[in-house]
């Protein structure tokens, strides 16, 4: 293959190419070998076979452990037009990849379209070993083609060395202590792959030098293949599958079926989904890089996870009875189970389409629904639930009389909105501040709302934590006191009460529809009066946030009230306040406390204000800034209370 | 070892108490039904001994209406092994609220003889009418020896070693022979939490129905059931910082009798 520059012209579609080409006029051969003897096709018919052989019986075991996996039986592919566009935007356009890492997303995304652009090019390098070349005679498209690949070539070529120098010289933390070897094999044949072909650009055709060329390019794509299987390099077969086949929503709980199904308790509870997710791992370490939790010095660590269900799986294998849970997997503890706050930056941000809370949840089900958990607190926390319905173990009565004193309207059919307090509303000193808050707003606004008589929690911890009967119950009394109650809309302070009736609730029955304040409030933050001076850094709330998609609602309701700031993570990189997963009631914790670095980070704005969302939240960063707040903390408000202010300020000005 | 846990239903702490339209009793037409606290720390003593021992049976009992296998249901989720159940009607003649103290712990005797048990556990006391009077009174019937107010209990030998709570923080250690009946008091252990695969096993296990004996007449007679009537008095004293003193030094010791 030649690259001919003005003097010499090589075939008549080079000089065709030249011509287009106008001053630059290049001329562009792939050097093929003139000819193969009978013996050189057989070996390489003899080498193909052996490469893919290999590349069989490597893969062999883990696709029958995918397989022999118990069934995902809530599985559809409905809603198809959603995973169409997931695998579009996920993996054709590498999005999630460039957007969460712009520079190694942007070399990784060179690299697949590089192998995508070279699908045509390797398929014609196998053909001409057999003597049926296509593309260099397929006319002026053939050349356009060999010079389109030579730039992915070089792009590839480039973007490999960089990412090759980022694992092993840059080496980021959460890559791992150790970094596979494979993955520096790997790295070098892809060079090897666009080298090769580079420099049959500037042999001569038919020439020994070409012939070289072709074989050692071949030898590099044929020991390629069976490499793949076993090492994290299977995500380049296993992923675009993966991301099309994940469950079509965030946190996707399946319904535990039948009388023997607790969750995840040993590997026959282990789903294909669950199977192929594990071997599709990319050991990328977002996940751990996004955790709160192995941030802040707990022995969870995600990606530790998924590869510990592979581990399990390669050698347990899928219908083992061997718990998965502190067994034979060091990985797979209760104590990191039970680090998780469910934020959900682990399953937000992987872009082979893992998803860690179905599997960190289930084990946590597998654990709780058999009694194999025993946590002082935990158990008080359900205890609380089972006997009085809320998560804070208060006396019903105290909701009562926080009713009676606000003088809260009870639902009765004729309000538009039933007013969902939560425990943290009902028996929190702050909640009730930005419930009674958030009524002031309401009734400024001439909205009619009333509250329920009973109010039960929703259950949203117990679902978490993975304790199906307690949830199952809550469910169940909160959807009859709902229709009991006649309620059509709801509106709440508490994002997990939003998701959990919303979304969990399904299992049970269809609830009223159901927002949160920050989008009722923001639908009329025209009406909310407009407030000058500090500056509000406002915190995205997990469940509010990555859970829901709501990032602007919230925003536009702090924009009413001041000059918005944002953190250093933000919206879906939010960096979690500690309390999800039900861990806001277990007890300390190990290692630096997850609210105080996001307090810290808050504060690290320099904003005057803190705005939240999420009750849970506002009492996190409350006890933090107690601790690490400093001499002058910044005031700590729920977005309610930042629109109640306004309204007091305009009612005082009036008078 | 064979123990016996014998357990009361009632209605929630927070259930908001009417006093019934006859001014006899309790209305109980919207009372929402839960296992008696006490009752509760009973089943757990007796689930950790069999743990601790390795071996042996649990059997939960109840009188009561229907409602009451809800509660037995508990239990078994829990773990106990398996359940019996005095049925008694839901109201009217033979009813729990037509027999008294000595009657209803006649009918749990008479079903804890057929189970011929190590040991038999139960609540100090229950949660509605609070009398403390069942348990002993069953030991009494049984003719076994008792012990009231146990938190812990040990097996030591071929009998028991259990630790009661005395008034002021005291304790005391009793050891005990076997067969025997314990009242025991709350917060001596820690409580289970019901579990998914608690309640699906519970479905498999032994609920066994006993026709409850007619009642006999009561020996005491319900005249009036009332609420209480909560007062609320405040006084303020008033003086000179010293003479504030003197009178509230006074009145905490003649009136309230607490120094």
């Amino acid at each position: 293959m030649r690259l001919l520059w003005w003097r010499s012209m090589g075939s008549a579609e080079a000089g065709e190419m030249a011509g287009v080409l106008g001053v630059l006029r290049v001329g562009i051969t792939l050097a093929e070998p003139m000819s193969f003897s009978v013996a050189e096709k057989l070996l390489l018919a003899a080498l193909m076979a052996a490469s893919a052989g290999v590349f069989a019986w490597r893969l062999g075991p883990m696709a029958r452990n995918v397989w022999g996996a118990k069934k995902d039986t809530d599985f559809s592919l409905r809603p198809v037009g959603k995973r169409v566009w997931k695998f579009v935007w996920e993996v054709l356009c590498q999005a999630k990849v460039i957007r969460q890492r712009p520079l190694p997303g942007l070399a990784h995304a060179f690299v697949f379209w590089g192998f995508l652009a070279f699908a045509l090019v390797s398929l014609n390098h196998i053909a001409v070993g057999f003597g049926c070349g296509f593309l260099q005679y397929a006319g002026g498209f053939g050349t356009f083609y060999v010079g389109y690949a030579a730039v992915w070539a070089l792009l590839v070529a480039v973007s490999i060395s960089g990412l090759f120098v980022r694992r092993f010289v840059v080496r980021p933390k959460w890559l791992g202590e150790k970094v596979s070897m494979e993955s520096g094999v790997i790295a070098g044949l892809i060079f090897a792959l666009m080298a090769t072909y580079l420099a049959a650009l500037f042999v001569a055709d038919g020439s020994g030098e070409a012939l070289g060329l072709w074989w050692v390019h071949t030898l590099v794509l044929l020991a390629f293949l069976p490499i793949i299987p076993g090492t994290k390099h299977l995500h380049l077969v296993l992923s675009p599958l993966t991301v099309f086949l994940k469950r079509p929503e965030f946190s996707q709980l399946p319904k535990l079926e039948g009388d023997e199904d607790f969750g995840l308790v040993a590997g026959k509870d282990l789903t294909r989904l669950i199977a192929l997710q594990a071997y599709s791992c990319v050991e990328c370490g977002r996940c751990t890089e996004h955790c709160p939790a192995a941030n802040t010095g707990k022995v969870l660590n995600p990606k530790e996870i998924v590869l510990g269900v592979r581990s399990y799986l390669n050698a347990e294998g899928p219908g083992s009875e061997v718990a998965l849970l502190d067994g034979s997997v060091k990985a797979l503890s209760m104590e990191a189970a039970f680090a998780c706050t469910t934020c959900g930056a682990c399953e937000f941000q992987c872009p082979v389409g893992v998803q860690h809370l179905p599997v960190l949840i289930g084990l946590r089900r597998g654990a709780v629904n058999t009694g194999a958990w025993e946590d002082r607190f935990g158990t008080k926390l359900f205890l609380a639930l089972e006997k009085q319905g809320n998560s804070l173990g208060m006396s019903t009565m105290e909701r009562d009389k926080f009713i009676a004193k606000q003088e809260f309207p009870v639902f009765d059919g004729s309000q538009e909105y039933c007013l969902w307090l939560g425990c943290m509303g009902s028996y929190d000193p702050k909640g009730r501040e930005i419930v009674s808050d958030f009524a002031r707003v309401m009734r400024a606004l001439g909205t009619g709302f009333g509250v329920l008589k009973k109010e039960k929690c929703t259950g949203d911890p117990a679902r978490r934590l993975g304790n199906d009967l307690l949830f199952g119950e809550l469910a169940e009394q909160g959807l009859k006191a709902f229709e009991a109650a006649g309620v059509k809309k709801i509106v709440t302070i508490c994002p997990h009460c939003v998701r959990t009736i919303a979304t969990d609730w399904l299992e049970y029955g269809v609830a009223p529809e159901i927002e949160h304040h920050s989008e009722f409030m923001a639908r009329h933050a025209h009406l909310l009066p407009k407030q000058t001076g500090a500056n509000i850094v406002y915190h995205d709330p997990c469940y509010l946030g990555r859970y829901r998609e709501v990032y602007d609602e919230p925003r536009a309701v702090v924009a009413t009230a001041g000059e918005l700031v944002e953190a250093e993570r933000s919206r879906e990189r939010s960096f979690c306040c500690g309390a999800g997963g039900g861990l806001a009631f277990l007890g300390e914790e190990s290692g630096e406390r997850v609210s105080h670095v996001r307090a810290q980070e808050l504060m690290a704005t320099g904003a005057e204000t803190i705005g939240t969302a999420c009750p849970f939240c506002n009492s996190m960063f409350r006890d933090a800034l107690g601790a690490v707040g400093g001499e002058t903390p910044p005031q700590l408000l729920d977005i309610a209370q930042l629109a109640a202010r306004g309204l007091a300020a305009e009612t005082a000005a009036k008078q | 070892m064979k123990i016996v846990v014998a357990v009361k239903q009632v209605p929630e702490r927070d259930a908001v108490v009417r006093v019934a339209a006859d001014g006899r009793g309790v209305d109980e037409s919207d009372a929402a039904w839960t296992m008696n606290e006490p009752d509760a720390y009973a089943l757990e003593e007796a689930l950790q001994l069999k743990e601790r021992a390795g071996d042996g049976e649990v059997v939960v009992l109840c009188a009561g209406p229907e409602r009451v296998q809800s509660t037995l249901r508990e239990a078994l989720a829990k773990g106990a092994d398996r359940a019996v159940h005095v049925v008694t009607p839901e109201s009217g003649a033979g009813s729990l609220g037509e027999r008294d103290t000595l009657d209803v712990a006649r009918l749990l005797a008479d079903a804890v003889r057929a189970e011929a048990a190590d040991l038999v556990l139960t609540g100090l006391q229950s949660d509605d009418l609070g009398a403390g009077q069942t348990g002993v009174v069953m030991a009494e019937l049984l003719g076994v020896p008792h012990a009231t107010l146990v938190l812990q209990v040990e097996l030591a030998g071929a009998g028991i070693k259990v630790k009661r709570e005395l008034e002021d923080g005291w304790m005391q250690q009793v050891e005990m022979p076997l067969p025997a009946l314990l009242t025991v008091q709350s917060g001596g252990n820690r409580l289970r939490y019901a579990t998914l695969m608690g309640i699906k096993r519970a479905r498999q296990k032994e609920m066994r129905e006993v026709e409850a004996a007619a009642a006999t007449k009561r020996a005491d007679e319900v005249v009036k059931v009332s609420l209480p009537v909560r007062v609320k008095q405040t006084e303020m004293l008033t003086g000179s910082a010293d003479e504030i003193a003197a009178k509230l030094v006074e009145r905490l010791k003649f009136e309230v009798k607490v120094l």
